[in-house]
């Protein structure tokens, strides 16, 4: 059985803890959403990891809303009991992440996976070689909006 | 000894889909291992953006052979979530009963894949035999035997008929007479044991390290499945057991499904005594209202996520699909180290592998 | 006239063509058992023999760095040897070439087609060859020794080294089965181990080393691999036919022929039911068995068919 994960104590414990101003998303259905800046994404996991025994990463999902355009963002889909997800907004010019492969090693496809699809780059990991696409890819990120050329 | 790199794939008498192992090995023992997925990428999560949500729900059907309709499912509980519709209690009911019958004729795959591997090639003769029950079944309700097309956005396409009740009662029936059978052989027979019982053991640290699915997690002695934990009616209606073994060794996988097996087919009397009658269907509109969702399952193999997002239009903004057995891949390197090479089949066997799912 | 008489023996019977065809009938009697315990229907009659036409009637191709001439000598040695065996196993009472100490030599001539697997794989370059060869060789030394220490029951029992005489012993003493069911029963595992059936097939275990020594052979070299493989299975149960159940050598032919007939029926069956039931074997397991618990009890049985004697 699994002790569901009490979302009004999880903002609490990480204001508390990291002090960081973290903004309750509510368009999620089904799940209770968070953004946070992107330099706290370590400590507010290990927060959820060591307070609340949320360890389940579900998946990384990696977009850019159109809405705000020149950004990309990635939601970091943890479960416990119910599902509770950290958004973070990074540039599109410089799209860089520190990685969570230290604090959780399921990560690693996850990562590989936004890297290839969207050009992030994780820091504080090794390369982050290509999972799916194929070896001789060289159009770049397939998910990134760019200019259609007819070739 | 030398060191000899084996390639295992992208074609093996192993694999059922292409996937690239690079195994290092020093006799008879394996060093280490490398993966390289990719192999059956066909970008569903782009082509689903080019799509409607009608047509998507044809797409995802084909991520995968084996658990196709859970996929679809998930797909439509996240676009009526978004577009806020009620689905009536009959489809539910009918799409908890294809989920259960999917998972029990994709363990009985599995087991026939992994009897063949360790060279017991009458049970798998044997299982794919009483898969059939489960296929025909579905058949029957659907007209399909692997691709289903049962659901749609707001229930299901089609009704059950008294008749078609009546034969699902009197196949489930038989195969749970044939299911007993099977889990006899598999508990007493002394050449699987052998070749099973201590192989490869996963801890509930590495487990949880590696954030891990399914029968597999299961099986290491972590109690989690989706369908008890965060399920979607009618499963909060329904009552049944999760099934755990301490151990976390290939025995324990095997036994695992072939227990769990039992239990669906169990759930699905259940199902079927407790189905409602009603509607199977409304009406759902085609523009889906801005919004983002996600949606959890539990497939055979696992938990099935999907994150939806959409702009007001016809089509979908972001879909993005997790399926279980990426999850468990990432453990397979670290299942490998240190067994013998013998028992490679066992180990990827155990951890029941579907790579279209895992590459979409 | 002994000219055309021993071309007839080494050609037609008990020579190449009979031991061809006992090959081919052999592979289907195994198939079609198999496939009833698996509840399938199992293939016609002639698939063995379209099987091989089909076989020989397909390109050659051996990877590069392959060593070509050995790799066609080597079926070719080994369906030579395991035919020469053939030739002094008395079929229903009947043997042109027997003499005394024939059961050492086909002992001997059984053990080429394994050295030469052995070697297929080396000279095929490719990994998993390389691989199943080398099992091929520590299966070898797992199930040789019990294997002849268990042989030597019987030829004790019999007073003589010679197949022949050892078949013909068993009208006066009754089946040697009775006295001896546990050399019976090592000879059927040794047989298993040296034919590389299930569940000793760890050196072919597709699953692992794709297809063992053989990975790269194609066209007619393979098919000559094949035939090597029903022939040593013929010849080993014609031995075993002979060396445990015996009474083959009345002096009516046509009871004979029947009687020999019925008793390699048996062991077929002993075989395809063992190959059904059992799951294969890890070679570590397989040495252990062979070592730990094949080789005493072939001692005990052997150390047992002295005392009696004496």
């Amino acid at each position: 059985m699994v002790n569901e994960i009490n979302f009004d104590t999880v903002i609490a414990a990480i204001e508390d803890e990291i002090g960081c101003d973290c903004e309750p998303y509510g368009g999620m259905i089904n799940e209770e959403a968070l953004r946070i800046p992107v330099d706290h994404l370590q400590s507010v996991i290990r927060v959820l990891r060591d307070q609340f025994g949320c360890y389940h990463l579900s998946t990384i999902t990696a977009q850019e809303r159109e809405n705000q355009p020149g950004e990309v963002e990635l939601i970091y889909h943890f479960w416990q009991g119910k599902g509770i997800s950290l958004m973070i907004s990074v540039p599109l010019e410089s799209p860089q992440v520190e990685s969570i492969l230290s604090l959780i090693s399921g990560a690693d496809f996850y990562e590989r996976e936004v890297a290839e699809l969207y050009g992030v780059t994780f820091t504080g990991r090794e390369e982050t070689p290509p999972l799916l696409l194929p070896d001789n890819w060289d159009l770049g990120p397939p998910f990134i909006r760019r200019e259609e050329t007819d070739e | 000894m030398n060191k000899i790199t084996i390639p295992i794939g992208p074609h093996h008498p192993l694999l059922k889909e292409p996937l690239s192992m690079k195994i290092d090995i020093a006799g008879e023992r394996v060093l280490g291992a490398s993966l390289r997925l990719g192999y059956v990428h066909r970008g569903i999560e782009k082509l689903a953006l080019e799509r409607t949500y009608v047509q998507d729900v044809h797409l995802i059907e084909r991520i995968c052979g084996i658990c196709s309709h859970v996929h679809t499912t998930t797909f439509c509980l996240a676009v009526e979530a978004l577009l806020g519709i009620e689905v009536p209690p009959r489809a539910q009911y009918i799409r908890a009963l294809m989920c259960e019958l999917e998972r029990v004729h994709s363990h009985l795959l599995w087991l026939g894949i992994l009897a063949k591997h360790v060279g017991l090639e009458t049970v798998f003769m044997h299982t794919w035999h009483d898969r059939e029950l489960a296929l025909d079944i579905m058949e029957g309700v659907s007209g399909g035997r692997v691709s289903h097309a049962a659901n749609q956005i707001g229930g299901v396409r089609f009704d059950l008929s008294e008749e078609q009740e009546a034969m699902i009662r009197e196949n489930v029936e038989k195969l749970k007479t044939q299911v007993g059978g099977v889990l006899d052989v598999i508990e007493n027979e002394p050449a699987l044991r052998a070749r099973t019982q201590g192989v490869a053991p996963v801890s509930v640290e590495l487990i949880k390290d590696y954030c891990v699915v399914g029968p597999v997690a299961r099986a290491s002695g972590v109690d989690i499945d989706l369908r008890r934990d965060d399920p979607w009616p009618p499963y909060d209606q329904l009552d049944f057991k999760v099934i755990t073994l301490p151990d976390g060794d290939a025995w324990a996988r095997t036994l695992i499904r072939a227990l769990e097996t039992r239990e669906s087919l169990r759930l699905c009397e259940t199902i079927m005594h407790k189905m409602p009658d009603g509607p199977v269907t409304v009406r759902a509109p085609r523009k889906v209202p801005e919004g983002e969702v996600v949606t959890r399952s539990e497939a055979p193999r696992g938990e099935v996520v999907y994150y939806l997002r959409s702009n007001g239009s016809d089509k979908p903004a972001r879909l993005k699909v997790r399926t279980p057995t990426l999850a468990v891949l990432s453990l397979l390197p670290e299942q490998l180290s240190a067994i013998h090479v013998a028992d490679i089949p066992v180990v990827l066997a155990g951890i029941d592998l579907c790579i279209a799912c895992a590459d979409r | 006239m002994q000219f055309i008489k021993g071309l007839f023996f080494l050609l037609i019977f008990p020579g190449l063509s009979f031991q061809v065809v006992c090959g081919l009938a052999f592979e289907w009697i195994d198939r079609k058992l198999l496939a009833r315990f698996q509840r399938r229907v199992g293939p016609p009659w002639y698939q063995p023999l379209a099987d091989l036409i089909k076989l020989f009637s397909k390109e050659d191709i051996m990877p590069e760095g392959a060593y070509d001439l050995v790799e066609t000598l080597l079926p070719l040695i080994s369906l030579s040897a395991v035919l020469t065996a053939g030739l002094y196993i008395p079929i229903a009472g009947f043997t042109p070439f027997s003499f005394e100490g024939d059961l050492i030599v086909i002992q001997f001539l059984m053990s080429v087609p394994t050295l030469a697997y052995y070697l297929a794989g080396i000279a095929s370059v490719g990994i998993y060859s390389l691989l199943g060869g080398g099992r091929s060789l520590l299966q070898f030394f797992s199930y040789e020794v019990p294997l002849l220490i268990t042989i030597s029951g019987p030829a004790v029992m019999a007073g003589s080294w010679s197949i022949a005489e050892i078949s013909r012993s068993q009208l006066d003493q009754g089946p040697f089965i009775v006295f001896q069911p546990l050399g019976f029963i090592l000879a059927v595992v040794g047989l298993i181990g040296k034919l590389k059936r299930d569940p000793l097939d760890i050196p072919s275990a597709s699953s692992e080393v794709v297809g063992g020594s053989l990975t790269e052979f194609t066209g007619a070299k393979l098919g000559f691999w094949h035939l090597v493989m029903n022939i040593q299975a013929v010849v080993g149960i014609f031995l075993l036919a002979n060396l445990y159940l015996g009474w083959s050598n009345i002096t009516s032919p046509l009871p004979a022929i029947g009687i020999f007939v019925l008793e390699c029926l048996a062991v077929v069956v002993v075989l395809s039911a063992t190959s059904a039931v059992f799951a294969r074997l890890r070679i570590d397991q397989l040495a252990g068995i062979g070592w730990k618990i094949l080789v005493p009890l072939s001692l005990l049985q052997l150390g047992f068919v002295i005392l009696m004697g004496v």
